[in-house]
């Protein structure tokens, strides 16, 4: 067990992992991944020495090669795991600035709007959502790890 | 019932949706929930009056992510589904769980406190096409809902626990 280990886990804190490195970092523009993402494409990095820490994910064999794991409290989209070395879904590491993607994969598939996303108008929440989240008290699990998880209502 | 303006689901099937109306102010919400929910360092969201989404098949798992807000799963594949303020009579739903996302075009960005700082340089990255070994093109089974409404499905269901990762 290292001190740089990468920790992560799902929105709830249900599940949580730990990696001891990092390996490729990508983007995935395939119709599976926007699909199992709910997104416009799959972030993923191979993680090495992967070890859960608190729970374990749930998986859908969304091929006959492929097992995705995700959250069963919660739903946050978790691994790829398609034999060789388990990924991971890159928004679910505490520090997912850490894992910066190198390459696409299956940019055929790529929406037509993407490459424009960077380039939209920033917008701050209008006021009734400012006030909504002033005073918002959230159940996500902190980015760290806890001896003890509550979390809020199920 | 009134006209269909776009259906969409998870990845499994087991969850389906009719939108009847046209979704409103689709954006890309950076901040560090909506990223935890999705896994990802986005959610892409469009929303509509809540009566005008209508559940076609079975309903989604929801998880309350803070004290007013519920976020809609798919709890047999864990697609992200929706976004709700439980006060307001308006739900989002996932973009990328639509049938043809590239309908929908955000128009936004909000929560950009929350943007990862490499974000403006994914359109750049060199891209790579997943090639299947030869002969073994054929050999992919999906079990990925079809992008459109079906009448019958199987959907494959879902296992607990999960493979410890390999360090190789």
């Amino acid at each position: 067990m290292t001190e740089a280990a990468h920790t992560g886990g799902c929105q709830c804190g249900a599940v949580r992992f730990r990696a001891e490195r990092l390996g490729r970092a990508s983007i995935c523009h395939c119709r599976m991944c926007q699909k199992a993402f709910g997104a416009f494409f799959g972030p993923l990095v191979t993680a090495k020495g992967l070890e859960w820490t608190r729970g374990a994910p749930k998986t859908f064999q969304s091929s006959n090669k492929v097992k995705r794991g995700f959250c069963a409290e919660c739903g946050t989209p978790l691994t790829y795991d398609y034999g060789g070395p388990v990924e991971v879904a890159i928004g679910a590491f505490d520090n997912p600035e850490s894992a910066a993607p190198t390459v696409q994969v299956n940019p055929a598939e790529k929406l037509s709007f993407f490459e424009r996303l960077h380039a939209l108008p920033v917008r701050p929440p209008d006021p009734k959502s400012a006030a909504f989240y002033a005073d918002i008290v959230s159940y996500q699990h902190p980015d760290h790890d806890t001896v003890d998880w509550r979390g809020g209502p199920r | 019932m009134t006209k269909i303006f776009h259906t969409g689901g998870c990845q499994c099937g087991a969850v389906r949706y009719a939108l009847h109306a046209e979704p409103t102010n689709p954006h890309v919400c950076h901040c560090r929930m909506c990223q935890k929910a999705f896994g990802s360092f986005f959610a892409p969201l469009a929303g509509v009056s809540t009566k005008d989404l209508k559940w076609t098949r079975g309903v989604p798992q929801v998880f309350s992510s803070s004290e007013e807000t519920e976020r809609g799963f798919c709890g047999n594949c864990g697609t992200p589904l929706t976004f709700h303020h439980v006060f307001h009579h308006r739900i989002s739903v996932s973009i990328g769980s639509l049938d043809y996302p590239e309908r929908i075009a955000p128009a936004n960005q909000y929560g950009i406190e929350g943007r990862m700082p490499w974000f403006d340089t994914l359109a750049g990255l060199p891209g790579k096409e997943t090639k299947l070994p030869k002969g073994h093109e054929a050999k992919l089974v999906s079990r990925q809902h079809p992008d459109a409404d079906t009448i019958d499905w199987h959907v494959e269901r879902s296992h607990e626990g999960h493979r410890q990762g390999s360090s190789a």
